[in-house]
């Protein structure tokens, strides 16, 4: 039996009954289920809605803030995950508390504060803006995605937890967190379906990327138990690269070309790129990730299995593997020559957050290729290259997802708030530390795993004394992706208080959708570019009237 | 002059600006606090700290791995970062 085809048939089909239902509505149903939707996300919740305020930009806000804070605990965890894989006893004094973590548990727990905790708070906060900006609208419901935001963080504070220790009293923590996480994404998903609904204009693909991201989730959890893979190790090994592919790569794709353009200025590069972007991310699989599944196991109470591919399976899964080359080269060459439209690129000091999307989309094809060798091994069985599949997992996450979400947020976060980040040039500091930690760090990391895998290869009996003192250097500078992330949450939080005051031109422009400029009388290219005109602003020739003018009539 | 003493500041005020000598001030403090415990181990040579090697021993078996030296920094960055927003959200 095909699971992957199987289980693949069935998602694309839930995309695309997904899709004609958002465009073409429920029919007659369509007001009672606005008015029902409407009515779950505010009265439905009774006094908690009360709580939070619905001011425009505040959900946006807080998501991304929330998001940022993740992203500094994920690189604390991540760093000493890294540290205790070369100095196993290091944290031992803490056992006397309770807690003693090993390599493996810090990085898994790093692993979720980072993937649901930074990317996905911060990919989810920038739709939030995104959405409506694109559809020329207002969320449909701020409070509620605002109170949503604490849900979701108390979630991945679960999981956290529940990485450490998978049960705590009797209660399985991974699946605790899973189930208020996914009430909070269903909340989301309808509040964005509302929004989209109420939309005054048609909404641009980065908008499309961001709700496929969001609705793919869900649907890729409900294909594998409709095709009854979730058993097989296949099965867990596909829905994990699904909600990658979806949830993780299409929103992140979304908000960071939406930023991209906004941020630089320059109308974005290619439409037909991000719609190769958006069919791409739904029909192949996204090779970036793990070998090990054991998320998405845990995520959904299922026993592990081993992968045991078919034939059929293992073709059927490198060939769409293979395809997501094309997703990922259209978005990432997509992204770059946006950024580099006009003079407006890293040395921007006005757009925090350019140098980010930068770094990841550059970073994204090598290790994008990099994991197709490593996925393809691991799904024939042979797992040659399992020794370094979690590096190279650690190297997409801190060089490519996290980048990008940051960066788009960085972008994001002024418009929604009206405040800019503290400092330019601390957001560019921490940039730098951030990048380069993770960059350096982690491929010292894979130097190490290469080392081992040689040395497991050869039979040596002593491991060797560069793999430690590798991993020692990997570990510390890796330290500077926690300095990074530190200083751009002290710069961002600075910067909601003090911050310099966005002008409202800047918060109504948009270079997504080409503006008309009217022309009565002759004037100079550059007369017509300070008017807010992009290089694909149509010009529209007014013609004038010869006729004499006379008083106006009463 | 005027005897009335219009230039004369009736009530506090403070600059928003930190001027540049008082970085200087911090670090001659820093350097001179160093400059002290290098003097205290030239003169008394052998001899341990007054009450900070009482309180070193405390800590034997706890922080005991070079790692705790960068979850130092990470506490501080941590602790930096509640500080702000408690400051910034408590400022006039």
């Amino acid at each position: 039996m095909n699971d992957i085809i199987s289980t693949m048939s069935i998602f694309w089909l839930l995309m695309v009954i997904s899709f004609i239902l958002i465009k073409r509505g429920l029919s007659i149903f369509n007001d009672v289920a606005k008015t029902m939707g409407m009515f779950m996300l505010e009265k439905a919740l009774g006094p908690a809605i009360d709580f939070v305020q619905g001011k425009p930009g505040s959900a946006s806000k807080t998501w991304i803030l929330h998001g940022m804070i993740w992203a500094m605990v994920a690189s604390i965890l991540t760093f000493e995950g890294l540290w205790l894989s070369h100095d196993p006893t290091a944290l031992h004094s803490l056992g006397s508390w309770g807690y003693s973590p090993d390599s493996q548990d810090l990085i898994y727990a790093g692993r979720f504060a980072a993937l649901f905790g930074a990317v996905g708070m911060m990919v989810i906060g920038a739709g939030l803006h995104v959405i409506p900006s694109l559809s020329g609208t207002k969320l449909a419901s701020e409070s509620n995605a605002t109170l949503v935001s604490l849900l979701w963080t108390f979630s991945v504070l679960i999981l956290v937890i529940g990485a450490h220790s998978k049960e705590i009293l009797g209660i399985n923590f991974i699946m605790l967190g899973t189930v208020l996480q996914t009430l909070a994404m269903m909340a989301i998903i309808l509040n964005q379906l509302l929004t989209i609904s109420n939309a005054t204009r048609p909404m641009a693909i980065p908008g499309w990327l961001i709700i496929f991201g969001l609705i793919g989730d869900p649907a890729a959890v409900l294909s594998v138990i409709l095709s009854g893979a979730y058993e097989t190790g296949v099965g867990q090994w596909l829905v994990y690269h699904m909600i990658g592919g979806t949830f993780f790569f299409c929103g992140v794709a979304g908000v960071s070309l939406y930023a991209s353009s906004m941020g630089s200025g320059n109308p974005l590069w290619s439409r037909t790129l991000v719609g190769v972007t958006l069919f791409g991310a739904i029909i192949a699989i996204n090779p970036m990730g793990e070998t090990d599944m054991s998320m998405a196991v845990d995520m959904l109470g299922l026993e592990a299995s081993e992968i045991a591919a078919s034939s059929q399976d293992h073709i059927s899964g490198s060939f769409l593997m293979a395809l997501a080359a094309i997703p990922i080269i259209a978005f990432s060459s997509n992204l770059l020559v946006t950024l580099r439209g006009n003079g407006a690129f890293v040395g921007n000091s006005d757009s925090p957050g350019i140098a980010e999307m930068n770094m990841g989309a550059w970073m994204l094809i090598p290790i994008a290729i990099g994991s197709l060798f490593v996925q393809t091994d691991a799904l024939g069985g042979a797992g040659e290259l399992s020794g370094i599949a979690q590096s190279l997992d650690l190297l997409a996450l801190w060089a490519v997802l996290i980048p990008l979400s940051l960066g788009a947020s960085l972008y994001v976060l002024p418009q929604a708030s009206g405040r800019k980040v503290m400092s330019s040039n601390r957001s560019r500091a921490a940039f730098w530390l951030m990048s380069g930690g993770a960059v350096a760090g982690l491929t010292f990391t894979i130097m190490a795993d290469l080392n081992d895998m040689a040395l497991a290869e050869a039979l040596a009996e002593n491991s060797s004394s560069i793999t430690d003192e590798l991993r020692t250097l990997g570990s510390v500078v890796f330290y500077g992706t926690v300095l990074g992330s530190i200083f751009h949450c002290t710069n961002v939080i600075s910067g909601q208080f003090r911050g310099e005051m966005i002008d409202d031109e800047m918060q109504s422009s948009t270079t997504l959708t080409p503006q008309t400029y009217e022309l009565a009388n002759s004037a100079t290219v550059r007369k017509i570019m300070a008017g807010g005109a992009t290089l694909d602003t149509e010009i529209v020739p007014v013609t004038q009237s010869e006729e004499a003018g006379s008083a106006t009539e009463l | 002059m005027s005897d009335e003493g219009s230039g004369q500041i009736t009530e506090f005020i403070q600059g928003e600006k930190e001027p540049e000598s008082s970085y200087v001030v911090i670090m001659i403090g820093v350097v001179s606090m160093l400059s002290f415990l290098v003097l205290y181990g030239v003169l008394y040579p052998g001899r341990d700290m007054p009450v900070v090697s009482e309180l070193l021993p405390m800590f034997e078996g706890v922080f005991d791995s070079g790692i705790w030296f960068f979850l130092l920094g990470a506490m501080l960055g941590v602790f930096a970062i509640v500080a702000t927003m408690l400051a910034e959200a408590t400022s006039e």
